[in-house]
């Protein structure tokens, strides 16, 4: 049934791809340049953890399968094949087998092989003598046991149990295949890909250049002669040189809401769009210690927040509330309405809530006449800021006077790991818009970002469940539960989920922004200017 | 050397006033620009001190419904993106660039008079020491300097006021120094020597008030620059951290994203930071031409 | 005289010493370093990784060997390798010197240009009105925040002319250099041509006064001629005087001016690598600097000596 499914996916991807190249409307030439946010620590996409990585690297490289890249929702149904000209489920779900194209060539003109494939999944795994200086995503791989290789141009994955999932995370942006023959350390600094923009050179707080590759194995692409990004990380000046006509492109997803109405008025042919990135906006809550080891004081603080005010504040009302999965149209697996709005707190009348949320308070011992006083830290940057001091405001709603600290990023992963803090604000994004990616890596038992090592068995058991789970519909019935009851516990309380804008000017074609990941949408391979 | 004398000063100017009030006219009528100065620095004093009666609201309140509302009868210097009060926030941060500028100028000019009278006065190879921790201090940047403290020392408050302080030494501690070596040779410090008062007593009832002109003169023209390194350092993300309504980070990145669409937001804490900075300025030349007037342009 | 440079150069290269020495201690006290930057967007820290890269990068070592390390290296010509970049750090710093020295260039011929010639019209119409113009304008611009100007000249170039100066590494025409130049430096220079003019006013004023000028008065040249002749003639010393006391200013000026203009010359680059804790960047970066301004103040001072005979050596 499964690999039935499989097929008519690579199917109709490939009527898609004819399509793309059949159309044959797009203008081969021209740099296509954009503004950076800031300088990326290296070039290697294995060895990041930003989309400040992804989006001036991903045109070097090609995964096995991509999420399409004018499909602004990914999901399994938008999965195509890239490296990998097709790929089949066992029927024990077990194993997922990938047949590999046999015309593809690193950019340094030697072959692309199975062996690639499992070289870097290897690496990623931590099996491999080559290591990476780190390996942010590591725990992606838990369930594989292997990666076998049948020949040159077959490579298989075998699994623990199953995961449909896998599938998806193989598709980010966040996945390209690397090469066998070059080391990390060069994969840092000089990285070799076999994907439609060969690497040029980086110049850190400077510039990003990419050239076309000519032997690109899709043939009569890219259109681009190449891409070059300038590292602009104030971003005023950055806007200003967008208007100013110095920019093709703004950089992906950071334009937020205000300066967006900015752009539309100094430049208003500009296109912009703006789309949900799936990161949510969360409170960590220390929970070992006082106050907050009280499920009361917890529950008051989660009564307390106006999430509405938060969006406008912040997005001008272009924001989303949801659970831990992003909210739907956008996302795929948020839960109804009505069951969101039956959570403690999502209620739409907030006095009512806070009027709760001061009765837990005072059950607790603490009142009008006796204050608590803590600290909200968070980190020196304002997407964290902000929301830090709009918190801060709401919680003097429930007898709460909270104080912002402000902690250097150095120190910041330090000091949540020490569980120094009382309430922390926190950014989680997510690259791949599947529960398996959010659940075990922010709410496992003993996982490295679950901050507030919140560790709760039962729920741990319907992750499993709804891992292994190849129903689609039965899967997201089980992730709902599981949201919903993550909410009740109060174990991240999650504030909102932010959108951003992106803009490009109008003969700027094939520019598709995704809509719940802003990691995967980077390949550029048929993007092109009509000037 | 630069002894205090008004009345000297006045006579020379051509006054014959006596009374305290005339004469305080008479030297606010010939330092025009200093008296400008002066009023621009007390009214700035004296908004950082009543911070608290003159703001309308609490600079720290979020409200959602009155953003980046512009300047209006209800808010005169409009609200930033939190809907939070720009005047209030201004009216505050004058205590924060007070607090920096004053603490800062203080500690670096209360280490630099340290350094410069033990310096000057015990000479030998204590002085050779401090002299070359001053020319180390002065070779490099304010800024830089300041730039590596904060980092180190992590940003806050008193963190910052401690950064911009060190780099003051050199410049005091030269100027102290300098004097002080005079002033060793002077006829009182002589007999004070002769009639066995000790070196310590000597160096802190003699010399060091002999040296308190060109220390205030020196402490004035710092002022304005400290106040204008912790605008820069907050620009930079290295300064005074929110909630503090610093001028500096008002100006900063997030005020600068509004730039177009809320101009009062940029405008007006550059203004508050000019003013103040100006107003020190103006004072401080002509507390130079008062107090140390081989120094006179 | 032969002695006394001697001397001086000693002198130099202790304080050089000290600045390594303090730099280096200064960037380890800092709590965190790189490795902590760079898994701070995994969002995690694994210990094992960590203390893998902390011994690839010799962090793990005693810090007195560290040192040593490093000055070693940097006598015989080896600067070590960015932590972020894995470049040689001689690669990442030599070519952005050009940069930041062209701007600082511009600069400070900005500010001689306006600064000498108002300076000079100051002092020569002291008292007036014009007097009085001059001055509250020199003083307001040791008052204005450069980063603020910078903004708000940026602002006024897109509101005006639809464009605005952003560096380029190949500029197209001499026009666009001049712009990508010009602009900056202005804005970083409208203080150092403050601080000129009121340098040149004061010690204007004080030639003025000198017997030599009454002499040339009383034979009877010109006002124009005492004036601009052989006062201006003695007004170079300010000039010197303002470089000497702007070259450790100008590059702190020249730290928010680079970042407003998102210029990639050392002074931003300096920022940036603080802020990933790049220590074998921030240390060069800092010692070179040092080097710039010591070397800048031993020149000031000798040309003094040449160009004033009044002025002694010694201490």
């Amino acid at each position: 049934m499964r690999s039935v499914q499989a097929l008519a996916v690579v199917l109709l991807s490939v009527l898609a791809i004819g399509d793309a190249s059949a159309a044959g409307e797009g203008k081969s030439g021209g740099i296509f340049r954009i503004y950076h946010r800031d300088s990326p620590g290296s070039a290697s996409i294995h060895e990041g953890a930003t989309y400040s990585l992804n989006v001036p690297f991903m045109p070097i490289f090609s995964n096995l399968v991509i999420f399409d890249q004018h499909i602004a929702q990914n999901s399994t149904d938008t999965i195509r094949p890239e490296l990998a000209e097709s790929w089949a489920w066992s029927a024990d779900n077990k194993t997922l087998t990938f047949k590999l194209r046999k015309d593809v060539k690193w950019h340094d003109g030697k072959p692309f092989t199975s062996a690639d494939v499992k070289c870097t999944f290897d690496m990623l795994m931590g099996k491999s003598q080559q290591k990476f200086r780190q390996n942010p995503r590591k725990s992606w791989y838990d369930q594989v046991n292997d990666v076998t290789v049948n020949g040159d141009y077959e490579a298989s994955f075998n699994l623990k149990r199953p995961q449909p999932a896998l599938l998806s995370l193989l598709a980010s942006g966040y996945t390209p295949v690397y090469p066998c023959h070059v080391s990390p350390a060069e994969m840092r600094t000089k990285p070799v890909g076999t994907g439609p923009f060969k690497f040029v050179e980086f110049k850190a707080n400077e510039s990003i250049k990419l050239v076309k590759n000519p032997d690109y194995f899709k043939k009569g692409l890219p259109y681009l002669d190449g891409i070059e990004f300038t590292i602009i990380p104030n971003r005023s000046t950055a806007i200003l040189g967008f208007v100013s006509g110095k920019f093709d492109m703004t950089f992906p997803t950071e334009v937020s809401i205000p300066l967006l109405k900015d752009v539309k008025s100094q430049d208003p042919k500009a296109i912009c769009v703006v789309e949900p990135n799936n990161v949510s906006t969360n409170i960590i809550v220390n929970s070992s210690a006082a106050p907050f080891d009280n499920l009361d004081v917890r529950r008051a603080l989660a009564l307390a927040l106006d999430r509405k005010a938060f969006i406008q504040i912040m997005f001008e009302g272009q924001g989303d509330i949801g659970g831990t999965m992003e909210p739907a149209p956008a996302g795929q697996w948020a839960m109804p309405k009505e069951m969101l709005e039956s959570i403690p707190g999502y209620g739409p009348d907030v006095n009512a809530n806070r009027e709760e949320a001061r009765k837990l308070m005072q059950k607790a011992g603490f009142g009008p006449d006796k204050h608590l006083a803590i600290k909200v830290s968070t980190r020196n940057i304002a997407v964290y800021r902000d929301p830090a001091i709009i918190l801060i405001d709401q919680l003097k709603s429930i007898y709460i006077d909270a104080e912002l600290d402000v902690v250097d990023t150095a120190q910041w992963f330090p000091k949540v790991a020490r569980k120094d803090y009382t309430l922390g604000l926190n950014l989680t994004g997510n690259a791949v818009d599947d529960p398996d990616q959010s659940f075990y890596e922010n709410y496992a038992c003993g996982s490295e970002r679950n901050y507030t090592n919140y560790c709760n068995k039962d729920i741990e058991k319907l992750f499993d469940q709804q891992s292994e789970e190849t129903d689609l519909n039965k899967r997201k019935k089980l992730v709902w539960e599981i949201d919903k009851k993550l909410q009740e516990d109060v174990a991240r309380p999650i504030i909102f989920h932010g959108r951003t804008g992106t803009c490009w000017q109008p003969y700027v074609k094939n520019i598709t922004v995704m809509s719940n990941s802003s990691y995967n949408g980077y390949r550029y391979e048929d993007v092109w200017l009509d000037k | 050397m630069a002894t205090i004398n008004f009345d000297s000063e006045l006579r020379k100017a051509g006054a014959n006033a006596t009374g305290g009030w005339r004469r305080l006219a008479f030297l606010a009528q010939r330092y025009m620009l200093g008296t400008v100065g002066l009023v621009i620095m007390l009214l700035f004093v004296w908004t950082a001190l009543s911070a608290d009666l003159i703001s309308r609201y609490d600079p720290l309140s979020v409200d959602s419904a009155h953003r980046l509302a512009p300047p209006s009868a209800l808010h005169w210097f409009g609200t930033d993106s939190f809907g939070r009060d720009v005047w209030s926030r201004i009216i505050h941060g004058a205590r924060i660039s007070l607090a920096v500028g004053i603490g800062s100028t203080t500690l670096g000019a209360t280490l630099g008079v340290i350094v410069g009278l033990t310096s000057g006065y015990l000479s030998g190879w204590v002085d050779l020491v401090f002299q070359r921790i001053t020319d180390i201090l002065q070779s490099l940047p304010l800024l830089v300097l300041a730039l590596v403290m904060t980092a180190a020392l992590g940003p806050s408050l008193p963190n910052v006021i401690i950064a911009i302080a060190i780099p003051l030494i050199p410049t005091v501690a030269r100027v102290i120094r300098a004097n002080t070596l005079a002033l060793r040779e002077q006829p009182f410090v002589e007999a004070a020597k002769s009639i066995g008062m000790s070196e310590t007593r000597i160096a802190l009832r003699h010399v060091l008030p002999n040296t308190i002109a060109p220390l205030i003169v020196l402490a004035t023209a710092q002022l304005g620059s400290t106040i204008l390194t912790e605008a820069s350092l907050s620009f930079l993300g290295l300064g005074i951290p929110e909630p503090y309504p610093s001028w500096g980070r008002m100006l900063s990145e997030s005020a600068a994203e509004y730039v177009r669409t809320a101009p009062w937001l940029v405008i007006f804490p550059g203004i508050a930071i000019s003013l103040a900075v100006f107003g020190t300025n103006l004072f401080g030349d002509a507390l130079r031409d008062i107090l140390d007037p081989r120094q006179r342009g | 005289m032969f002695a006394y440079i001697v001397r001086r150069l000693f002198l130099m290269l202790v304080t050089l010493f000290g600045i390594s020495v303090i730099i280096f201690v200064l960037l380890r006290v800092v709590p965190g370093n790189i490795v902590d930057i760079l898994f701070d967007a995994a969002g995690f820290v694994d210990p094992a990784d960590k203390a893998n890269l902390e011994k690839e990068l010799g962090l793990s070592q005693p810090i007195v060997l560290q040192y040593l390390h490093w000055i070693g290296g940097l006598l015989r010509g080896d600067l070590g390798y960015s932590y972020v970049s894995e470049k040689p750090a001689l690669e990442e710093i030599l070519p952005r010197i050009p940069i930041t020295a062209r701007l600082a260039g511009l600069a400070l011929l900005f500010s001689a240009s306006i600064g000498i010639p108002l300076g000079v019209i100051s002092a020569v119409h002291q008292g007036s009105r014009l007097d009085y113009a001059l001055r509250v304008v020199s003083l307001s611009g040791l008052s204005l925040p450069s980063f603020w100007l910078g903004l708000l000249i940026l602002m006024a170039s897109v509101s005006m002319f639809g464009t605005m100066p952003i560096y380029n590494p190949n500029p197209r025409t001499w026009l666009e250099a001049l712009s990508i130049y010009a602009v900056p430096a202005m804005a970083v220079g409208f203080r150092s041509a403050a601080l000129t003019m009121r340098i040149t006013r004061s010690s204007m004023l004080e030639i003025l006064r000198q017997d030599y000028i009454r002499t040339a008065r009383a034979k009877g040249a010109s006002e124009a001629s005492v004036n601009y002749h052989h006062a201006l003639k003695n007004a170079v010393l300010p000039v010197i005087t303002v470089i000497g006391i702007e070259a450790a200013f100008l590059i702190g000026g020249l730290i928010v001016t680079e970042t407003v203009f998102n210029i990639p010359g050392i002074a931003r680059f300096l920022v940036e690598a603080l802020r990933w804790r790049d220590y074998p960047i921030v240390q060069n970066l800092v010692m070179f600097i040092a080097v710039v301004v010591v070397v800048v103040n031993f020149t000031v001072d000798m040309l003094y000596a040449a160009i004033d005979p009044r002025i002694r050596f010694g201490d």
